[in-house]
């Protein structure tokens, strides 16, 4: 009779709770070069929340240009939640479109930013050209893709690291540094709305000599295409890129996701999750998971854009605002 | 013998052979030279032995010279060579660059320029209307329009004159759209005359429709404002797809536009549709205006089940019933919850020529419990289309100190046939070659026939109702529609309506007039509607 009990009581909790399982549909709008990490990372959470609540959830993954992106949920497109290039673009959307509150950033440790990454270099196999730091990329006779800052959150990065390269190099003139950036995207022929599109301009169709590029996507760029196309040149000055992530609470509201949204996020930080996020080249935050993956990341000095640049706000209203300075140096 | 005696002496014989040609040939002069000093070398031998060396060494080192030139002549033009292919090949890389440049470019322009038109307004023209909105669909304007000429002949003109009529049965402009995705509205003045909705003289124009729907979902909307009562199912029929110039008798007994609030929706993809409201409250056939100050609220609904829609067996798809109804109880009495005026002065009942049968007495006003059900059902299949109504309302009634609770019924059914094999549909028919005779296109012919009945409770006389006013009425009606295309249509009707009751002697003019003798009347009409 007890075994059969031990049998019994099992199996009708299990079939409780299969009764009330249920599918769970989840929206990530996310920035371009995150397709890779987010099918891998979606993958490990919907199993540890079956595992956890017997609930089925399948997350839905939109990409693009980082600001599109963020356009784009303003516009209502109904993302759960966010996972974007930077918080200005998240920012947007909590000013504009009211969908989250304006301290979204403090709900997450490390500024919702369980992952970093920076801006390297990715060249052609053998670097023909000879390029090691920033100033290689302002030569007369090298030919530099990186994506539009006014549509992509890469391309912001690109060009913050580039302008505190300046910076550095140049004694904090800023007159120099914006004639350095100037003479830099008088070498880019093309400019992509995201940083796949770039990356598709360099690796795929076989333009330009170098491809300023995420880390995670340029180590994803040889993985994907052979060690024997490319070189990934890090250079000794870059940025310190904080791609954040939120739940946009209104839309998760709505649709009655707002625990298993905030769950998906949370977990971004736990053990599996920063191990999904070193494996697919971004640059872990817990000290576990760096320490594992470190040898895949070559030393480079970063500075933040909060002390460069006086943070996101004063960086976007003075460099890709319309009538900023990019839209002065640059003219397609 | 060592080598360069060997070469001098192989030059001497050659000169004894061939004297002629060393003396002939200046470039020879040095080998002449030295075959002249041949005898002394002969003579004198070792003597001059050095000398002749020293010569032969100058010789070979010019040969090596000469050898050298020509060595350093065939690098330089090996090197000029290679200089000259990669010059080629920076050019032909620098070129490949820029094409490719010029490539992505012209990618990148393309899914801009896609990207731009698909955020481009959309302007739209066709059978439909005109629409223009933003390119998400979450802002539309659309603008139609439906105008009905339309003719009444009595053929018996002689006992019901001044009749006969050719009228804008309707005459209205409309915009409907969307904003901000979910919230939808409608607009629909009415510029046309003879309106059941109002008196039959009524110029003025007025607003039939104006509302506000709230799409949630296509099971949850709720809309508020001025529209149909959930009532009548061919009362819920549009206008311009009615079989027949005018409703059946059996739409006298429901309510037309009210004001209020309604819930409505279709679960499971119009399997079963639903819709409840709040209203002012309207008597029967009665059009709201477009205030009403009263203390109690009428209660509308209707659920209509069409349990094949979503099946795979065709001839049921479109088989479907369901009922609606009313329920309102009113503290203030007035004539505002009797029914409507069409056809007379007082609050009566009407036939499809829209001339008065039966008329309230006059002081006879609603009194407290009005209640109306329908069941009704509807049936589409191929070319063939039915359906069929029954109502009952039920109306409290008072007149000074008296009171009654009168229940009029009535019922009709109606069908038609595409004879020119079209679907027949609740929408109407949309024919499958548009009107054109220069190419042997007609268009769409359908044949329709109707009955009905309307019988008036006989408690309404003889003191709330003139005994001159029938107590029943009973329709006939056939006729032929021709649907050009889908936006103009060419009706023929032909109505024949019978009475119980009602006063005898000659007919002037309406109410109760017309009881005393059946009506006939062709019906014509041309519609436009977009």
């Amino acid at each position: 009779m007890k075994s059969f009990l031990k049998i019994l009581v099992p199996l009708a909790f299990t079939l409780a709770v299969a009764a009330n399982a249920k599918e769970i549909k989840l929206l990530n709008v996310s920035y371009d070069p995150t397709r890779e990490l987010y099918q891998d990372y979606n993958a490990a959470f919907a199993r540890y929340w079956k595992a956890k609540t017997g609930d089925d959830v399948v997350v839905a993954q939109s990409h693009g240009g980082s600001g599109k992106q963020a356009q784009s949920v303003i516009n209502g497109l109904e993302a759960d939640v966010v996972t974007l290039a930077l918080a200005y673009d998240i920012d947007a959307i909590s000013q504009q479109a009211k969908l989250l509150p304006a301290d979204w950033q403090k709900r997450l440790p490390d500024n919702s930013t369980p992952y970093t990454s920076t801006i390297v270099f990715l060249v052609r196999k053998g670097n023909p050209k000879g390029i090691k730091d920033w100033d290689d990329l302002v030569k007369p006779n090298v030919v530099v893709v990186t994506p539009n800052p006014k549509t992509s959150g890469g391309a912001r990065w690109n060009y913050l690291a580039a302008w505190a390269y300046a910076l550095d190099q140049y004694g904090h003139d800023d007159a120099r540094a914006r004639d350095f950036i100037k003479r830099l995207y008088k070498n880019v022929p093309v400019l992509d709305s995201g940083a796949r599109g770039s990356t598709t301009t360099f690796v795929e169709r076989g333009i330009g000599d170098v491809l300023l590029a995420w880390e995670n996507e340029a180590h994803l760029a040889i993985k994907q295409f052979g060690v024997d196309k490319f070189d990934i040149v890090t250079p000794p000055l870059s940025i310190l890129a904080e791609p954040p992530v939120a739940v946009v609470d209104t839309v998760a509201k709505k649709h009655g996701t707002s625990d298993v949204a905030r769950a998906y996020l949370e977990y971004l930080y736990s053990d599996e999750g920063q191990d999904i996020a070193g494996r697919n080249f971004y640059r872990p935050r817990s000290g576990k998971a760096a320490a594992k993956y470190a040898g895949q990341f070559s030393p480079v000095k970063l500075v933040t854009v909060d002390e460069t640049f006086g943070g996101w706000q004063k960086a976007q209203k003075t460099h890709f605002a319309d009538g900023g300075v990019f839209d002065q140096i640059f003219q397609p | 013998m060592k080598l360069n005696q060997l070469i001098l002496a192989t030059f001497a014989g050659m000169q004894l052979a061939f004297p002629a040609w060393a003396a002939d040939d200046p470039a020879t002069n040095s080998i002449g030279a030295a075959q002249a000093e041949i005898p002394a070398y002969t003579a004198s031998g070792g003597a001059t032995q050095s000398v002749e060396a020293a010569e032969i060494e100058a010789l070979k080192k010019e040969v090596q010279e000469l050898g050298q030139k020509v060595q350093t002549l065939k690098q330089q033009r090996d090197l000029d060579q290679q200089t000259n292919t990669d010059t080629a090949k920076e050019q032909i890389q620098n070129l490949d660059q820029k094409v490719r440049i010029l490539e992505r470019q012209r990618e990148l322009d393309q899914e801009s320029a896609t990207a731009v038109a698909k955020a481009q307004p959309r302007i739209a023209v066709g059978a439909n209307g005109f629409s223009f909105g933003s390119a998400d669909s979450n802002f539309v304007v659309a603008l139609h329009g439906v105008v009905q000429v339309d003719s009444r002949t009595f053929q018996q003109n002689d006992k019901v004159p001044g009749n006969d009529s050719i009228l804008l049965r309707r005459a209205r402009p409309i915009v409907s759209g969307t904003v901000f995705r979910d919230f939808d509205f409608l607009f629909v003045p009415e510029f046309g005359n003879g309106t059941p909705g109002g008196a039959s003289s009524a110029t003025t124009p007025s607003i039939y429709d104006a509302y506000v729907n709230y799409r949630y979902s296509p099971e949850f909307q709720i809309q508020a404002g001025k529209f149909k009562a959930p009532v009548g199912l061919e009362q819920l029929q549009a206008d311009v797809n009615t079989s027949f110039n005018e409703r059946s008798l059996v739409t006298d007994l429901v309510p037309n536009r009210d004001l209020g609030f309604e819930l409505h929706g279709d679960i499971a993809g119009g399997v079963l549709s639903y819709a409840a409201g709040i209203f002012n409250g309207v008597g029967d056939a009665r059009n709201s205006s477009n205030i009403g100050f009263q203390d109690d609220r009428e209660f509308d609904g209707r659920l209509f089940i069409q349990p094949f829609k979503q099946t795979s067996l065709k001839p049921l798809q479109n088989l479907g019933f369901g009922v609606g109804g009313s329920w309102g109880d009113s503290s203030i009495t007035n004539t505002l919850g009797l029914p409507n005026t069409t056809g007379g002065s007082l609050p009566g009942y009407f036939t499809d020529g829209q001339q008065q049968f039966f008329a309230y007495t006059n002081g006879v006003v609603a009194s407290r419990t009005h209640w109306r059900l329908s069941p009704q059902a509807s049936y589409y299949y191929g070319p063939f289309g039915l359906i069929g109504e029954y109502v009952i309302s039920d109306q409290d009634v008072r007149r000074g100190s008296q009171s009654a609770d009168l229940q009029n019924t009535a019922w009709e059914i109606s069908g038609g046939w595409v004879l020119t094999g079209e679907d027949a549909t609740f929408n109407g028919v949309t024919p499958k070659h548009s009107f054109d005779p220069r190419n042997g296109q007609w268009g769409a012919l359908q044949v329709v026939g109707r009955y009905a009945d309307l019988d008036i409770d006989n408690a309404a006389f003889p003191i709330f109702a003139s005994p001159a006013s029938a107590s029943e009425a009973r329709s006939w009606a056939v006729g032929l529609n021709w649907y050009l295309n889908r936006n103009i249509r060419v009706n023929a009707s032909y109505s024949h309506t019978s009475f119980s009751g009602g006063a005898s002697g000659s007919p002037s003019a309406a109410p109760g007039s017309v009881s005393n003798h059946p009506e006939d009347v062709f019906f014509t009409r041309v519609q436009i509607a977009f």
